[in-house]
């Protein structure tokens, strides 16, 4: 890969907003494009193929779940939503969209920068290693052959707890919907059972955490309170295309 | 006189009342008839005496069994004193006379009797088709009716009619001392107090009677021209209030028919408060539901307009603030700017919402005075963020003053020029217009932008409303601007309305009092300040 700066495709309708972010991005070593409304970020995403997509999802011409749905077609390119609604249930439409991360406004341009970093570090590190082990710091799952080792020591996990551990080690980098958990563990039919989750989340924590991983556990597989889980990137993935700032 | 009482009521109405003179009088000349046609065809007919029976069989179709009885009685005197020899005496010669005469009577009075009994039924059966006729009449209007107040006087109309009372009325309330009266037929006069009357008494297991009492203490002496009854309006044992009938004392008591049309009133009445009991309770719930999605709605848009400019704010502070970036000059002047404009039009925001709970708690004191409309409108113009569009000021210097609170003036072009920036097109204009003849002065903000479609301009002051859109989750405000906007305007004995502009966008049109001038002014205008910035 080229170390070239990321290209961000930042889709904002507030005309001050829009400018100072593209202004900071830029900065901060960015190529940014802008889109003013659902119509233009449609035609940007045809014309450039950004990295990565920040959406407001409140847009004068089209509802910004509609474009995350139309990106989504294409390609799994990492969608960061920024939105000043605050009520959980759009976070949660934008997420089961298909985006990849949330942003309440106001956030401060830290914050959001991180969010691109840690999002891009996982397009770039593999998820999947040559050997199909999915890896989250000490952690280490092998596919093949069901099982999970912390350091290199095995752990036992019950048959639910594998597979839920699968899809987190899967989805690094990524704000998952505990829907989207649920739906992906126990099936369809048990979407609505948020209960079952938050027992073996815990459960998954508590061995991980025993078996050596320890208390920082809790910041790899971190709870979004309403939503679901963010799970951090494996720190072993550095980006190939980290930004310089300039 | 049974068979007269009999005949009474209904029967009675219908038919109506016989005096004991007129009976006589028909019976006279029903015998006198008879005698005649007896007389001209004795000659020829050897036995005349059933001819009697054709007037005990008028008299009994016509008056009923005791009219006939007698008849038959006197047309046995009458044939025996005429006709039976020895004539022109009541002695009898021959036994067989006897014998016939005997049965003259006896046949001529189980024939009064039948006939009688014929025309009782046929006039029973007439009352029970005008019994079941009104009480179809009164339980059909609920059926055609909404509200109590709709239903009772129909209902009171087609009873006092069925029933042939003098008034009825139905009250609502607990006692019926403390009843609300809802419909009357007789408007205008005063009810007689409750005091001694006939309550109609239901028990579930016996007939219903009529009682007589008392309540209260007025009215302890009995009125002697007319009794008041009551009928006790019940829904599931719960006493709802009275119906009430008042007929002279010389009537009779309300019969059995009419005592099941009075039930069936009460019955329909307490039915229809039933009902408006439970269509309040839906308009209640459905009152709740509304304002509590109003809440959720405030909510919703106030979190959401002031995170956007605050998230503009964070952004430019969070910039300015990153030490790894060398800004320009030019990018920090740029950044403090939009700081201060955003700041600007979250305390708008917060000033809206203050001022919606002003207006909404009727707490508005407009401190009125003659302005001038030119001035404050390009002043208001001048501190908005125009956002690149272009903002004109059309205010023609002849304009008279208006009479004003100029910081609520000041907060609606401030409100009508946000929404322009925000949501019209890219040339918006302020203009004033003179109205000499309403004593008025019209301010308007107009764009040419796309509008808003003619259905909605109608709505556009409505708290929350949003212009619908192709997608309802489209770019939101709060929907308290226009609110606020008219709000402010009718304190201050103004108008707004919405219309399409000169140029396709939309255009609010604020109309505000002219302040009275002195007369000199008509020859030499009011000295107007003008501001050179526009």
């Amino acid at each position: 890969m080229t170390p070239t700066a990321a290209w961000l495709l930042l889709v904002e309708d507030e005309e001050p907003a829009r400018r100072l972010l593209r202004a900071y991005l830029a900065r901060r070593g960015y190529r940014v494009d802008e889109a003013a409304s659902a119509r233009e970020a449609m035609r940007a995403w045809d014309a450039h193929r950004p990295d990565l997509v920040l959406l407001d999802l409140g847009l004068p011409d089209l509802d910004g779940v509609e474009v995350i749905r139309r990106i989504r077609r294409d390609a799994a390119t990492p969608i960061i939503v920024l939105s000043a609604r605050g009520e959980e249930r759009d976070k949660i439409a934008g997420l089961d969209a298909g985006a990849d991360d949330y942003l309440s406004k106001p956030f401060s341009v830290g914050e959001l920068e991180a969010r691109i970093h840690a999002v891009l570090r996982r397009l770039g590190g593999p998820e999947v290693g040559p050997d199909g082990w999915l890896r989250l710091g000490p952690i280490e799952l092998d596919p093949t052959r069901r099982s999970v080792a912390v350091a290199g020591n095995p752990v036992h996990f019950s048959p639910r707890e594998y597979e839920l551990l699968k899809v987190l080690l899967a989805n690094q980098g990524r704000l998952v919907t505990r829907e989207r958990l649920l739906r992906a563990v126990w099936g369809l039919e048990y979407a609505d059972a948020r209960e079952y989750l938050h027992v073996y989340v815990g459960r998954l924590r508590h061995k991980l955490s025993e078996a050596g991983v320890g208390p920082a556990i809790d910041e790899m597989i971190a709870t979004e309170t309403g939503i679901g889980y963010r799970v951090a990137v494996s720190k072993a993935a550095e980006p190939a295309e980290a930004p310089t700032a300039g | 006189m049974a068979a007269f009482a009999e005949s009474r009521g209904l029967v009675g109405r219908v038919f109506g009342r016989r005096s004991a003179t007129t009976v006589a009088a028909a019976i006279l000349s029903a015998l006198a008839g008879t005698t005649l046609a007896v007389a001209a065809i004795r000659a020829v007919v050897p036995d005349v005496a059933p001819v009697y029976l054709l007037a005990v069989l008028a008299v009994g179709m016509l008056y009923g069994t005791l009219p006939a009885v007698v008849t038959s009685v006197a047309a046995f005197l009458l044939y025996d004193f005429l006709f039976v020899p020895p004539v022109y005496t009541f002695t009898i010669a021959s036994p067989d006379e006897w014998l016939n005469l005997l049965l003259l009577l006896a046949v001529a009075v189980v024939i009064g009797r039948l006939a009688a009994l014929q025309t009782q039924r046929a006039q029973e059966a007439a009352d029970r088709a005008l019994e079941a006729e009104s009480l179809y009449g009164i339980t059909g209007v609920l059926a055609s009716t909404r509200t109590v107040g709709e239903a009772a006087p129909i209902v009171l109309a087609r009873l006092a009619a069925a029933t042939a009372m003098d008034r009825a009325w139905f009250g609502l309330g607990l006692s019926p001392t403390e009843e609300r009266i809802v419909a009357d037929t007789a408007t205008g006069e005063a009810l007689p107090m409750p005091g001694w009357h006939v309550v109609l008494q239901r028990p579930p297991d016996r007939p219903a009677h009529w009682v007589r009492t008392h309540v209260g203490r007025a009215g302890l002496r009995r009125s002697a021209k007319a009794v008041v009854h009551r009928v006790r309006v019940e829904v599931a044992g719960e006493l709802l209030g009275s119906l009430w009938v008042m007929r002279a004392r010389a009537e009779h008591e309300p019969d059995r028919a009419e005592t099941r049309i009075l039930a069936a009133a009460a019955d329909q009445l307490g039915q229809a408060v039933v009902r408006d009991r439970l269509a309040e309770e839906a308009t209640n719930a459905e009152i709740l539901r509304e304002s509590e999605s109003l809440k959720s709605a405030l909510l919703d848009s106030v979190s959401h307009d002031l995170r956007t400019p605050l998230a503009t704010i964070r952004a430019a502070a969070g910039s300015m603030l990153d030490r790894s970036i060398g800004w320009s000059e030019e990018d920090q002047l740029e950044a403090f700017q939009t700081i201060d404009a955003e700041a600007e039009r979250m305390g708008r925001l917060v000033r809206n919402l203050l001022d919606l709970s002003r207006i909404e708690g009727g707490a508005l004191r407009p401190e009125l005075a003659a302005h001038d409309a030119g001035e404050i409108a390009r002043q208001a113009v001048a501190r908005i963020h125009a956002e690149g569009k272009a903002i004109g000021v059309d205010v023609p210097p002849t304009l008279p003053p208006v009479l004003i609170d100029d910081v609520y003036l000041g907060q609606i072009l401030a409100n009508l020029l946000e929404n322009a920036v925000r949501y019209g097109g890219s040339t918006i204009v302020v203009q004033g217009r003179d109205l000499p003849d309403e004593g008025a002065v019209e301010l308007s903000v107009a764009d040419d932008g796309d509008g808003v479609p003619v259905r909605a301009l109608a709505h556009l002051f409505d708290k929350f409303y949003q212009v619908p859109r192709t997608d309802d989750l489209s770019r939101r405000g709060m929907g308290i601007g226009l609110t606020v906007v008219a709000g402010l305007a009718h304190a201050m004995g103004g108008t707004v309305r919405a219309e399409r502009s000169a140029t396709g966008g939309l255009a609010v049109v604020v109309q505000l009092r002219a302040a009275d001038v002195p007369p000199a002014s008509q020859a030499e205008p009011v000295p107007v300040p003008v501001e050179a910035s526009r």
